[in-house]
């Protein structure tokens, strides 16, 4: 175990405070000069301020008591369209520069009930409409491992806070791919939990029938750990990973990959397997509709969300996200429609594929942490843009409301590599416990 | 005289009350083009024309 508080999972940070090994406050301390040291990475819009220090102090006399939460004294990152009482809440916007909400989201009421310490608030794509995090009025967020490259997003924030040794944990939300991708990108754990596990309410929203919330975390554990407190749920019954059906997603959708990307996740399939799971192949063609289905889907609901902002004062918005917003104004109803009957299919499709399997894997990204700045990926000379390479592989599951997982899996020239494994309806607990076997047999 | 796609998008922007200066109207035709051409990919393949046939 490392000595380094800021390089300590969230799960033994909760062993050693609660062993009386290392004070909230040390903790807090560390995590404060990381940040610090770390400024250019952009990761906190607002940083944890004062108040921390205070609730750190409350929190170890509280220790002392043996009282006990199940995250006494951790401090906890927030994406920054989380509403927090008296603490600006931007979601990255210049419209939102100045709101101040008078209550909590919910998930951050569960996270106070739990004793958690409320951390910072961290930079995200604006108005989490976009997978780049280049923020035009907060700050570019930079890659903890390149600082030339993308952290991916929207809760990029949160994965470089994480990484970054700048919090325990921290909360993200995911509409494409938003908590998914950073984390693959970065080299940390991202959990997509099933559509309505844990609630929205006082998340600003994006699009109302993809929108999730969820953790991104050092390790699986912490991952199941913030989830359990998150869903109010007791912790998921222990699953035997032994035996379990893998289905290896492969067809046209998974083609246009990085070598290098590729290998890794062939290497963890091949670790599956020979940790006694049966993997196997599986072709679901109609994945191939989701980037569009998507597209439509997310334009439409987006737009719903800032039919007042976008027309009245244009401006307000960073160039990428004033264009998607207008386009969304030009959403048929009829188009809406195709997109629906897609995702019925899609739903549909994925179903199918689990009466055969247990788990679905396959990358989170196609490829390693883009320069920043870069718009188009080529696949030998075809054209991709970046966003729509980027949120391929991650939205169909936010289509389908399925429990999705990013789990580091090695490094590719250097960059890290996430697989992502998907569940069945509410079955985070063997997506939950494939992923740390996976970690496991990484290291 | 010719319509262009350009003008019948600011026409659709217009009567969506969106207010584009020049240079937002060639970034959104950029974005329409591309959002036209999946839709009508994913139309064609999820939600054929029942009409098609009669040709």
């Amino acid at each position: 175990m490392t000595d380094d508080p800021a390089e300590m999972s969230m799960t033994a940070i909760v062993r050693a405070l609660r062993g009386r090994t290392l004070s909230p406050v040390e903790l807090v301390d560390a995590y404060r000069d990381r940040i610090e040291a770390g400024r250019d990475l952009r990761a906190y819009i607002t940083p944890p301020g004062a108040t921390a220090r205070r609730q750190a102090q409350r929190a170890a006399e509280r220790l002392a008591r043996r009282d006990r939460g199940a995250l006494l004294g951790v401090p906890i990152a927030l994406k920054d369209l989380y509403a927090t009482r008296g603490v600006r809440t931007t979601a990255g916007s210049r419209i939102l520069r100045d709101w101040v909400p008078t209550g909590d989201a919910a998930l951050v009421t569960r996270l106070r009930q739990a004793g958690a310490i409320i951390f910072g608030k961290t930079n995200l794509h604006e108005f989490a409409y976009g997978v780049t995090n280049a923020n035009p009025w907060w700050g570019i967020a930079k890659n903890p491992i390149d600082p030339r490259r993308s952290p991916g997003g929207s809760s990029g924030g949160s994965a470089i806070a994480v990484v970054g040794g700048m919090c325990a944990a921290a909360l993200g939300s995911d509409t494409g791919g938003s908590i998914r991708i950073p984390a693959a990108l970065c080299g940390c754990v991202g959990l997509k939990p099933t559509r309505g596990a844990l609630p929205l309410d006082g998340v600003f929203p994006l699009g109302w029938s993809l929108d999730h919330a969820g953790p991104l975390t050092r390790t699986v554990a912490d991952a199941g750990l913030l989830f359990e407190v998150l869903a109010g749920r007791p912790a998921p019954r222990p699953v035997r990973t032994r035996g379990l059906s893998v289905g290896v997603v492969r067809g046209p959708l998974t083609t246009r990959i990085q070598p290098g990307v590729r290998a890794r996740v062939e290497a963890a399939s091949g670790a599956l397997r020979r940790a006694g799971l049966r993997v196997r192949d599986v072709r679901i063609p109609e994945l191939e509709w989701a980037v569009a289905t998507q597209l439509v889907t997310l334009r439409a609901e987006a737009s719903a969300v800032h039919a007042r902002w976008i027309r009245r004062r244009p401006r307000s918005y960073g160039a990428d996200v004033r264009v998607r917003l207008q386009l969304g104004a030009l959403v048929s109803g009829a188009d809406y429609v195709v997109a629906q009957r897609a995702r019925h299919r899609i739903r549909e499709a994925i179903g199918q594929a689990f009466s055969d399997v247990d788990i679905l894997m396959l990358a989170t990204a196609p490829m390693t942490a883009p320069l920043i700045g870069d718009r188009v990926v080529r696949w030998r000379g075809v054209a991709e843009p970046v966003d729509g390479a980027l949120v391929r592989l991650t939205s169909p599951f936010n289509l389908s409301g399925l429990p999705a997982l990013s789990v580091p899996c090695g490094l590719a020239g250097g960059l890290p590599v996430g697989v992502q494994l998907v569940g069945q309806w509410n079955d985070e607990a063997r997506v939950l416990a494939v992923g740390r076997l996976i970690e496991e047999l990484a290291q | 005289m010719p319509v262009t796609e350009r003008d019948q998008l600011a026409a659709a922007a217009r009567a969506a009350g969106l207010r584009l200066a020049s240079q937002d109207l060639d970034h959104l035709l950029v974005a329409w083009k591309r959002y036209r051409a999946l839709v009508d990919d994913l139309r064609t393949r999820v939600a054929p024309d029942p009409m098609d046939d009669d040709d």
